[in-house]
């Protein structure tokens, strides 16, 4: 049979791949023999042992294929021998890259330490993810999330009010849990010692990590700031293969501290954040002299050295366990600063195993939150972590990366393990002594015991921001769509608790018609319902004039409709939270949003 | 004995010009290779105590001596030692190919011939069964190129008739003809020169693929591995 003739993509694939090749990434070209040692290692490999096409090496080698075909001595005279001959040629080809590429690979690298070779099979994969998103072929939600990141300077499109907004709404907060403003946050100070670049998501979804990093950095003394540029420290290039916007996004941070003269970087808790950030955003932009830059968990765990704060570890009794990010672990050596700084600031602390370098990844590695279309795949995936997860007995997994809290999520809900994701900050702040940290030395005693109530032993209820009125919603009408009736009647117990006017609606259709009858000020929306998802509800309520404008806030229980937040054909909801939720999180962040709207809007 | 059969006498000098041949490619692969830039990594050392691009280098060259130091080789510890005897094999084929014609009396001692026939053996078993797991596997099917399937035919045959070689040189009765050896040096001889222009050269690449991945490691924090 005549084989079809190269199409563009492929032969300008071709061309981006001859630019990429340097002598390392050859020696993985070359260096596969196809042994087939790599093949326990991946997480994918072990959670469907009926699907070959899940081995590491027969990802790799579908660049393999294409550099074989263009580069090997071999492979241009007999493809045939070598395997050259099924490189893709055509751009239904691409689409089948692209899933292997994007959805059955994380890029965790646990391949790549395991081959007797020295293949490294991730950065194979990255960089076929590179080649293909070159020319376009890439899924929606890497597509929407690169968009953002290049525009907006942020992979979750927050703008930039949106952002100062929320650091002032955390300023505020710990006012209100202090009874003073001296821990307001620090915004552009110039000369500050220490920058702090954070993930988006925790302006998005998660900001009382940003309030409890400012409790610890204010509580020690710290000369700090957030800047308002340059503060995302995650980084799509990775992910995405595409250098440039890897070089870019991290030139935007490194600018920016040097626009403010700054000292240090200091990069919260993110996995490919920090590797971004601290290592391959300097190879990627060309800057040649790197900033001095950190982990977050580096800085806590010198606070505490330096006695600068003070922490109770009993306040965490709680059984830990700890999650290495593979980004942290296997490619930057970042795994024992964790462990030292958690055994200072818990009382049971269990390894998991295999840890460090050779844990298994959460199945939230190399973009995969964002591409909704494998979320089943990936929670199958993530079996092996749950049965890490389940041999600790703990109660806490506790992991040092923004992604990994949503990827483990994910994996203890399906799994059904009962238990929750911390990352570091939650606990160092949850364990403060802040009458003995540095910020109060040379106080009176009693300055050092704010009147603010002390922090409870349950972080989460600790961070969760103080709701300062008896009623912060009333006067706001909202309305609660799910179709399960007890959660229903609790959200609307909880709302006309907080002062509420609330109306239902227990699927889709009704949730449209409501709106549009009702005119909420914000929609509680469920996306998991009979009939119109809450997915399509929530893009149809976005396309449609009279709802378009309603925040809503996503409450769901499940994962794989995380598209609404990536790969989405409108702009994403307004806040989005896992159920089970925190009933004073979720009036506390409700009415945020609708506050917020209604700033903007005046 | 050798030295009367002329047929003798040339795959004697063909097998010296393949190795010529081999070594010649060699270095053109090895130019080739490093006419690719060199990727360097300009970020500050990952974990400043634990950083060291050498002992990183170090330790990922010389772990395929140390079964414990990956999970795939701990784990596969069987697999490891077929990997072990494997390679054992083609050390002890080439010496018996190459020492045949510069020392005769060496290969017919009777400890070398019961190291070497044996380790050739071991190793021709060995390759049986990986033929087997190549053919038979899933995922070894999926992977595996005709390249993949020829090499491992090929070094399944040269060590069995490896084996049966010292065999005759050791002077093993029913083992007696000449045409053994001859026929050991002519396939000696195809796979020296075969080898650059198949997945067999991974050898050549071996050390460089591994110093590069340590060094990258290494300048990290992440290897040697720490296990805890
Ligand atoms: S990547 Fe390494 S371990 Fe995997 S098949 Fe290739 S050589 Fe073997
Ligand atoms: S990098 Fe990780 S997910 Fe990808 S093939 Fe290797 S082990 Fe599997």
């Amino acid at each position: 049979m005549k084989k079809p003739a190269k199409t563009h993509k492929i032969k300008m694939m071709e061309a981006q791949l001859a630019t990429k090749l340097n002598r390392q990434v050859v020696g993985s070209l070359v260096g596969c023999v196809h042994c087939g040692m790599c093949n326990d290692c991946c997480h994918y490999v072990l959670s469907h042992p009926d699907d070959p096409k899940m081995t590491p090496s027969y990802k790799a080698d579908q660049v393999r294929k294409l550099f074989k075909a263009n580069h090997d001595w071999t492979g241009s005279v007999f493809p045939w021998w070598v395997g050259a001959d099924k490189a893709a040629l055509t751009d239904d080809d691409l689409e089948e890259l692209k899933d292997i590429a994007f959805g059955t690979c994380t890029n965790c690298r646990r391949c790549t330490i395991n081959c007797p070779m020295g293949v490294d099979t991730a950065t194979l994969n990255r960089l076929m993810r590179g080649l293909l998103t070159n020319v376009g072929v890439m899924p929606e939600g890497v597509r929407v999330v690169s968009k953002d990141q290049w525009e907006l300077g942020n992979q979750m499109g927050v703008l930039k009010e949106d952002y100062i907004d929320t650091l002032e709404w955390m300023s505020e907060e710990l006012e209100e849990d202090l009874g003073h403003g001296e821990a307001e946050i620090p915004i552009d100070k110039a000369g500050a010692k220490i920058m702090y670049a954070i993930n988006p998501r925790e302006v998005k979804y998660d900001p009382r990590t940003i309030k409890e990093a400012a409790l610890i950095f204010w509580a020690a003394g710290e000369d700090w700031t957030m800047p308002t540029e340059g503060w995302d420290n995650t980084n799509f290039g990775l992910f995405s293969g595409d250098d440039g916007l890897g070089g870019a996004s991290a030139k935007r941070e490194y600018d920016k501290a040097r626009e403010l003269g700054v000292d240090k970087i200091v990069i919260s808790e993110c996995g490919h954040g920090y590797r971004s950030t601290r290592h391959e955003g300097v190879n990627w932009s060309g800057d040649a002299e790197p900033f001095p830059m950190e982990s977050s968990v580096m800085t806590m765990l010198r606070y505490i050295k330096e006695g600068k704060i003070v922490v109770d570890p009993s306040k965490n009794s709680q059984r830990v366990t700890f999650h290495d990010s593979c980004n942290n672990a296997r490619s930057c050596g970042f795994y024992e600063e964790p462990r030292e700084l958690l055994r200072l600031v818990t009382t049971d602390f269990q390894e998991m195993y295999p840890n460090r370098a050779e844990g298994f990844c959460c199945t939230g590695g190399g973009g995969a939150m964002s591409m909704s279309e494998y979320t089943p795949r990936r929670l199958k995936s993530g079996e092996i972590k749950a049965n890490q997860i389940r041999a600790t007995g703990a109660e806490v997994v506790v992991t040092s990366c923004h992604n990994c809290v949503d990827g483990l999520g994910d994996v203890i809900k399906h799994y059904e393990l009962g238990c929750e994701v911390k990352q570091l900050v939650d606990l160092v702040a949850n364990a403060l002594v802040l009458e003995e940290c540095a910020v109060m030395k040379g106080r009176p005693a009693t300055a050092a015991a704010p009147e603010a109530p002390a922090p409870t032993a349950e972080v989460e209820e600790a961070a969760a921001p103080v709701v300062a009125v008896e009623a912060p919603l009333a006067g706001r009408k909202i309305l609660v769509v799910d179709d399960e009736e007890d959660i229903r009647t609790f959200l609307v117990t909880v709302f006309e608790d907080a002062g509420a006017e609330v109306m239902e609606a227990s699927d889709g259709d009704e949730c449209i018609e409501k709106a549009k009858t009702y005119k909420p000020d914000i929609i509680s929306l469920d996306l998991s319902m009979p009939g119109k998802s809450g997915v399509d509800a929530f893009v149809e309520l976005r396309k449609t004039a009279e709802t378009e404008s309603i925040p809503v806030c996503v409450v769901t229980g499940h994962p794989e409709f995380r598209q609404v937040i990536y790969d989405r054909p409108v702009p994403p909801p307004e806040g989005y939270l896992n159920k089970p939720v925190d009933e004073d999180k979720l009036v506390a962040y409700v009415a945020h949003i609708v506050e917020t709207k209604e700033e903007k809007a005046n | 004995m050798h030295e009367s059969s002329s047929l003798l006498h040339t795959a004697e000098v063909v097998h010296w010009a393949a190795l010529i041949i081999m070594a010649v490619v060699y270095s053109l692969r090895l130019r080739w290779l490093f006419k690719f830039k060199p990727g360097a990594d300009k970020s500050a050392p990952g974990a400043p105590d634990r950083t060291d691009k050498e002992r990183g280098a170090f330790y990922s060259l010389f772990n395929v001596a140390m079964p414990w130091s990956m999970e795939s080789t701990r784990k596969g510890f069987a697999f490891y030692l077929t990997f072990v005897i494997f390679h054992l094999g083609v050390v002890a084929g080439i010496s018996l190919a190459f020492l045949s014609t510069i020392t005769p009396n060496l290969v017919a001692n009777p400890v070398f011939a019961w190291i070497c026939g044996s380790t050739l053996f071991l190793a021709f078993l060995v390759a049986l069964y990986r033929v087997f797991r190549r053919l038979f596997t899933p995922v070894m099917k999926l992977i595996s190129t005709p390249d993949d399937y020829f090499s491992l035919f090929m070094l399944t045959a040269w060590f069995g008739l490896g084996a049966v070689t010292q065999a005759h040189l050791a002077g093993v009765q029913g083992f007696e003809s000449v045409n053994i050896l001859v026929a050991y040096l002519f396939l000696t001889s195809f796979f020296l020169i075969y080898v650059p222009f198949s997945k067999i050269s991974h050898y050549l690449y071996y050390p460089f693929t591994r110093i590069w991945i340590g060094r990258a490691l290494g300048h990290r924090g992440s290897y040697p591995i720490v296990r805890g």
